[in-house]
């Protein structure tokens, strides 16, 4: 049975201490842009942990909440993209191909998430930062939009290792940077379509909900609340 | 000749165009033959450790092949090296558990960093004017050790000061029997947020001199004063880690956290209750939630043994400390106190901790010592889900006194990656009493507030170049020793420091006589009497005896804040920020640019105040801030922070540097600068958390607030009714 | 009101191909060195980054889509004028006919090129085009904007037909009263005119069916136009307003463009005894007309949301309306409304005067009108985390300013070489002026020439 990939969020193990973000950029190329445009509103994270205050002093709380791309399995983008530069895998990823986008944009604007981004120059590494990056990842240039794959690159590595090796893939054999990096195991990646997964148990707890569910867009993240105290 | 030789003298006396199509001659790059067996493409997985903090980190490292630009024989070319890509956690790593911080993830860029020093360099400028000159390692090792026999031969040996960032590391032992040898004193540590309060209490309460290892992973509720686990204090990766566990790592058993502040910290953030408290008065409420646990019987008193004894009036029954007088001094209402206390015993087990600013104020040693005695109480020492002391070979290096620097009296002074021109406030004058110095030697990698003092400089390999070992004081119910080699080769003309100190040992005229003779031998070796049980380790000694401490019990006094309140209104809190810490890492362009967890802020300075306090004074967000202790003013960008209380500003620490690298050099503000020299009565450290501070509007927005995040809110007019 | 003798007619609607003054030069320098610029930040534009717009996450569109729909807006001045007008035989509107599908087109091509303009690789545009390519994937036709450029370049089509065939005895006009060059260019673009009634008959045959033929193609147009933003699910974009809305906005910005148009060719070209102040009039009843729809638009798409009440969208009204973008809206509620219907409904005020202002103000409102549709709901999607501003840069700045100039220029261009007026209609109605009805009566008869 076809791969389908998914990751579940757990709210309440989340601390929101931003490794996922350190290493979602570690893994995946993306371009530091400095604090002019940073200041312009064109900072890069493909996964950012989105804070919300609630309340107000003394009575204030804070939450966290980590938000990648979605994965749609109807996703918006999709339709829009003149060029098919964001369609849909067998493997339910929405995958960006970066030589085909033109850079309308459109994508970006259709995504209830706003999880694209756009390259607004070609991205400079100053050497030797140029070393640390993955031969693994494309360094996209200007003018295309990018977004987070799911770590697609680590997905065909696996699949390629466990095809070469006659066997399938295990559950967790395949972590994406950000569920790597995350010490206190709030994000999960795994296949849906295993019923025993991980992230297919977490994605049936009671505490999981999507995110704009209702705007129908079949996003493959769950997020499980954090949970209150009795 | 075999053909890898062949294939060496021509790839040296030939070319090779790299890229086709042009024919432009300048682009034809010299490709030298590697020095290592690489396969290119494939990845290889190498050890090593994470020395961004002491927590110690086991990572695992991925290493590939790149193009390295390199030189050799003078000339310019290519050679491919396999180089470290990626940092991950070690999965089985007792610290680290698979995960890393975003420290962790980022400190790769420490070598890649575009204004590494790449060479020695010798001071060609006025000193402070950050200019260098490139001089070879001989000549570096030779001006160092001509210091040195300049110093024993007047017999001014005592006159070497050896200054590092405190580490858990043989590099520390390394230093300390060099300067023994030499006849110097021994190595001081330095650096912000250093908890050396906590230390001296635990040492007072359990007989441990270290910072103690919570076993939040099993525990059902942590009640925390202070201590920002999740996000900077003591071994964050491990906490985070513990945290995940004790929320959803047991089936229906999820734990509570009470987190007890004046600043909501990112922990804080996380907690299910958050409990504002006055500044400096934090023991208090611990001893008041211990009054009532004796008042209603639920805990016997001599629980707390040693560390209630600590605690004047606790065979009383701590009569002095019921709900209704907490609640006068602390601002925590009294049924709270109540309550909390009978979650305390009905949640069990339970855990107290303590850390940051609580005890930064000039009565810290008592709100520690009381946290200690409720933990005492609580029976959570040496049990699972409470507290418990990493297994130790010996003392950890720290600040010997309160200002080391005003008695500094060094001829020569040794800087090991340690920048206290930044990381103490300007009224204790470093960087006054450096410049008196005549002669300063750092080794490292980068040019700071501190090393542009320097006049000579040896740049140590970065981390993921060297020998390193790390034995954390806290994070691990178990001793842990993480020993790993370079996972590759230098990228530049650097030497690891202790191979440098063994050379000048052994060069100096009066050779000092070391057990090492390399760095990969300081970094395998191993400390004598090194614990190698899981039990607690006995005290050696009695907790008196060392530093002639008093053993009378503590009683609360109340903190003394520098700064009239009246001329200066507000508490000041500056804290160790996600991004970077103590502003060790504000070099790395990945934290500079990641969005700070509780304001979104990048590449900013910024001041954080209460919505009414703003309102009040007719503050918008961005608007600029002149922010004025009695020591000096600093002027930043507001940010509307609902998570603090009106009279109360805060600051993050980690920009503001004068110095340091492209990135952070003259970005931002430096809160630490403001500071006043108020003390801890009795260990003398500096009180960061006890400055006043007045606030004045100082011009609109210029830009200089950098956020991610639009909204703060998620439902930005709920407030609002139509 | 006297007849202009016929040759008079053709003397005063061909000087201007004939004579050429400094001031033509002088104009088209000017202008010419404008587009010129525009062009210039273009390719700086192109070759720098787009990185040196405003644009930023998540505003990702802003002024030049702007200028895109507002263009396009703008080009429907012809369809509807002529096409209509033509349609149930309105006899004023034979002076303004040829200016205004001279703009419909000239406004096409530049509104067709914003979409170039804003791509981020806009070196590959003809990915756009259906061609079977080596890459073996055709343009995606579920995307609105393949849609824009079937519809786009069909109606530019159409129009430029619309536009070229009543030209064709015009330029026989001209071949016949010039010599030498001129002769030869207007003989070839007269495609051997000679005014056969069998000619004719095919001619008002053609422009018959064009007629018809433009009108759903023009309305399609602005709708496609408008789906780009109603496909998404964008607050305040996903709504089954946009069609109607972006098309009567369209007819209502192409009508104040025209009517500016008009009046100024009017008066640089003397053509004041062939457009008179009830032509203009008249488009200034039309431009009434459709500030009262616009206004019923605007005030049934934001009586739904704000009853309605869904945050999101709520979100949005109440930054145009009373949050960061409110002096933008209110300027354009007054440009589109307050203003033209105050001076429009006074025929005290509906002068030529009254309605150019009133013009002018309508196109500046719906140019807010467009931003305002654009931008606020972009900055301001479901996760608030993500709201976020937008200011534009001197680049956006200076490429909107270089098209304006460019409309002007090619207009000036135009006029110099077409007769703005079509001289075989006016004087097919014998009559320059359209008031009489007998007039009309007489327009039955399009196939006669008059001596």
């Amino acid at each position: 049975m076809a791969h389908r990939w998914g990751m579940a969020v757990d709210l309440d193990r989340c601390t929101g201490c931003g490794a996922c973000v350190a290493a979602c950029h570690a893994e995946n190329n993306i371009p530091t842009v400095g604090p002019d445009q940073a200041g312009r509103g064109r900072a890069m994270h493909w996964l950012r942990v989105e804070r919300y205050w609630e309340g107000d002093f003394p009575d204030v709380r804070l939450k966290f909440r980590p938000v990648m791309c979605q994965q749609c399995d109807a996703a918006p983008c999709e339709p829009v993209c003149p060029t098919y530069a964001s369609h849909h895998t067998d493997e339910g990823l929405n995958a960006q191909v970066y030589n085909r986008c033109i850079g309308t944009r459109y994508c970006a604007n259709a995504c209830p998430y706003n999880v694209r981004f756009f390259e607004f120059f070609n991205p400079q590494w100053p050497k030797p930062l140029h070393l640390q990056l993955n031969p693994d990842v494309s360094v996209r240039e200007v003018g295309v939009m990018e977004k987070c794959t799911f770590c697609v690159q680590r997905i065909t590595a696996a699949e390629i290792d466990a095809k070469a090796g006659k066997r399938e893939l295990k559950d967790g054999e395949i972590q994406t940077a950000c569920a790597q990096s995350c010490a206190a195991r709030a994000l999960v990646f795994g296949d849906l379509n295993d019923p025993d997964s991980d992230v297919s148990r977490l994605s049936r707890s009671p505490r999981g909900s999507k995110l704009l569910e209702d705007l129908g867009t079949l996003p493959k993240v769950t997020y499980l609340d954090r949970q209150t105290q009795v | 000749m075999d053909r890898r030789d062949f294939i060496k003298l021509t790839a040296i006396t030939g070319t090779s165009a790299t890229l086709a199509g042009c024919g432009n001659p300048e682009h034809q790059l010299i490709r030298f033959v590697p020095d290592e067996d690489i396969v290119p493409g494939i990845a290889e997985w190498k050890p090593s450790v994470c020395p961004l903090c002491r927590a110690g980190c086991g990572v695992t490292v991925r290493v590939m092949d790149a193009d390295v630009d390199t030189v050799r024989n003078g000339q310019a070319g290519v050679v491919a090296m396999s180089v470290a890509k990626k940092l991950e956690g070690q999965p089985a790593h007792p610290i680290s558990q698979g995960g890393l911080c975003p420290r962790g993830q980022a400190s790769i860029q420490v070598t890649y960093h575009p204004d590494r020093i790449t060479h020695p360099l010798k001071r060609s400028g006025a000193r402070g004017a950050g200019e260098f000159k490139e001089v070879t390692w001989d000549e570096a090792v030779a001006e160092l050790v001509g210091q040195l026999d300049t110093l024993a031969a007047a017999g001014d040996q005592t006159s070497l000061t050896y200054l590092s960032r405190p580490r858990c590391s043989r590099r520390l032992a390394l230093a300390a029997a060099f300067l023994e040898g030499f006849g110097a004193p021994a190595p001081i540590g330095f650096e912000p947020f250093s908890e050396d309060v906590l230390r001296r209490a635990n040492a007072i309460s359990f007989g441990h001199e270290q910072l103690p290892t919570p076993d939040i992973a099993r525990s059902r509720f942590v009640i925390a004063f202070g201590a920002d686990f999740l996000g900077t204090w003591n071994s964050p990766v491990a906490q985070n880690a513990a945290y995940g566990r004790m929320r959803q790592g047991q089936p229906q058993v999820r734990g509570k956290l009470v987190q007890v502040e004046s600043r909501m910290s990112l922990t804080g953030a996380n907690a299910d209750e958050w409990v504002p408290v006055k500044p400096g008065t934090e023991g208090v409420l611990a001893l008041g939630l211990a009054h009532v646990i004796l008042a209603n019987k639920l805990r016997p008193a001599d629980a707390a043994g040693r560390a209630g004894a600590a605690i004047d009036g606790w065979a009383g029954g701590l009569a002095d400390y019921t709900p209704a007088e907490v609640e006068t001094i602390t601002g925590v209402a009294a049924m709270r106190v109540e309550r909390l206390a009978r979650e305390l015993i009905d949640f069990h087990p339970s855990v107290a901790i303590i850390g940051g600013a609580p005890l930064a104020h000039t009565n810290s040693l008592f709100h520690a010592l009381a946290v200690n005695a409720l933990n005492g109480l609580l029976g959570s020492v040496g049990e699972p889900g409470g507290i418990f002391f990493t297994p130790q070979a010996g003392p950890q290096p720290s600040a010997l006194s309160p200002q080391p620097f005003d008695k500094l009296s060094a001829k020569v002074l040794l800087l090991d990656d340690v920048n206290p021109v930044f990381g103490a406030p300007k009224a204790w004058k470093v960087r006054e009493t450096l410049e008196k110095v005549p002669f300063i030697a750092s080794f490292g990698s980068f040019i700071d507030d501190t090393s542009v003092l320097a006049d000579l400089i040896l740049p140590d390999h970065s981390f993921l170049e060297s020998w390193v070992d790390s034995t954390p004081e806290s994070g691990s119910i178990e001793a842990v020793t993480t020993v790993a080699g370079p996972v590759m080769k230098p990228l530049y003309h650097t030497r690891a420091t202790p191979d440098v100190l063994i050379e000048l040992a052994g060069k100096l005229k009066a050779p000092v006589a070391l057990p090492w003779k390399t760095a990969e031998e300081v970094a395998k070796s191993q400390p004598p009497g090194a614990a190698r049980s899981s039990a607690l380790r006995e005290p050696q000694g009695t907790p008196s005896s060392s530093r002639g401490e008093r053993l009378a019990p503590r009683k609360y006094s109340e903190p003394t804040f520098d700064g009239d309140a009246a001329t200066y209104p507000f508490h000041f809190l500056p804290y160790a920020s996600q991004a970077f810490a103590d502003g060790s890492t504000a070099h790395l362009p990945w934290l500079q640019e990641m969005p700070d967890p509780l304001t979104s802020a990048m590449w900013s300075s910024w001041v954080e105040l209460n919505p009414l306090t703003a309102e009040r004074l007719k503050i918008a967000q961005g608007d600029l801030v002149d922010i004025t202790s009695p020591y000096g003013v600093v002027r930043a960008p507001a940010v509307i922070f609902p998570g603090l209380a009106p009279d109360v500003v805060a600051m993050p620490v980690g920009q503001g540097h004068e110095h340091f690298t492209r990135y952070a050099t003259g970005r931002g503000v430096n809160p630490i600068g403001i500071l006043a020299p108020a003390t801890d009565e009795e260990t003398g450290a500096l009180a960061w958390a006890a400055t006043r501070v007045k606030i004045a509007r100082a011009g609109d927005a210029d830009g200089s607030l950098i956020m991610f995040a639009g909204e703060m809110r998620e439902h930005p007019h709920g407030h609002e009714t139509r | 009101m006297s007849d202009a003798p016929a040759n008079r007619l053709s003397d005063d609607l061909l000087r201007p191909l004939l004579q050429t003054s400094w001031r033509f030069y002088a104009l088209v320098a000017f202008l010419g060195s404008i587009v010129l610029m525009g062009l210039g930040t273009w390719a700086y534009q192109m070759y720098n980054g787009f990185g040196v717009t405003g644009i930023n996450n998540p505003i990702f569109w802003a002024v030049y889509v702007t200028n895109f729909v507002f263009w396009i807006g703008i080009s429907h001045a012809g369809m509807v004028i002529t096409a209509i007008l033509r349609l149930v035989n309105a006899g004023w509107r034979r002076p303004v006919t040829r200016c205004a599908e001279a703009i419909t087109v000239f406004a096409l091509m530049i509104g067709a090129l914003f979409p170039l303009i804003h791509l981020g690789r806009p070196w590959l545009f003809f990915w756009l085009i259906p061609y079977p390519s080596s890459r073996q994937i055709w343009p995606n036709f579920r995307s609105p904007l393949v849609w824009d450029f079937f519809a786009i370049s069909t109606y530019l089509t159409g129009s430029v037909l619309f536009l070229g065939l009543p030209m064709i005895p015009d330029f026989a006009l001209v071949r016949d009263r010039t010599t030498g060059w001129r002769r030869r260019i207007y003989g070839g673009l007269a495609l051997g005119w000679t005014g056969t009634p069998k000619q004719w008959h095919r001619l008002e045959s053609a422009m018959s069916i064009m007629a018809i033929a433009i009108l759903p193609v023009a309305i399609s147009v602005h709708t496609v136009v408008s789906f780009d933003f109603s496909m998404a699910p964008v607050p305040m974009w996903h709504s089954t307003i946009f069609g109607p809305y972006f098309v009567a906005g369209a007819i209502f910005s192409g009508i104040a463009g025209l009517l500016i148009v008009t009046a100024a060719l009017r008066k640089f070209l003397h053509l004041e005894e062939y457009v008179h102040p009830v032509h203009i009039q008249n488009l200034g009843k039309l431009l009434l007309l459709m500030s009262l729809l616009w206004a019923y638009f605007l005030f049934v798409e934001r009586l739904t949301v704000w009853y309605g009440n869904e945050s999101a969208e709520i979100a949005v009204l109440r930054v145009t309306q009373k949050g960061s973008f409110a002096p933008l809206y209110w300027t354009m509620v007054v440009c589109n409304f307050v203003m033209p219907f105050s001076i429009l409904s006074l025929k005290k005020l509906r002068t030529i005067t009254g309605c150019v202002i009133a013009s002018c103000g309508v196109l500046i409102g719906m140019w807010l009108e467009r931003f305002l549709i654009v931008v606020p709901s972009l900055g301001h999607k479901y996760l608030p985390y993500t709201w976020g501003t937008y200011r534009p840069r001197p680049v956006e700045i200076l490429i909107t300013i270089s098209t304006f100039a460019a409309l002007v220029l090619l207009y000036t261009l135009f006029v110099k070489f077409v007769p703005i007026i079509s001289i075989w209609e006016l004087r097919a109605a014998e009559h320059p002026s359209p008031a009489l009805l007998p007039a009309a009566a007489r327009e039955q008869a399009l196939g006669e020439t008059q001596a």
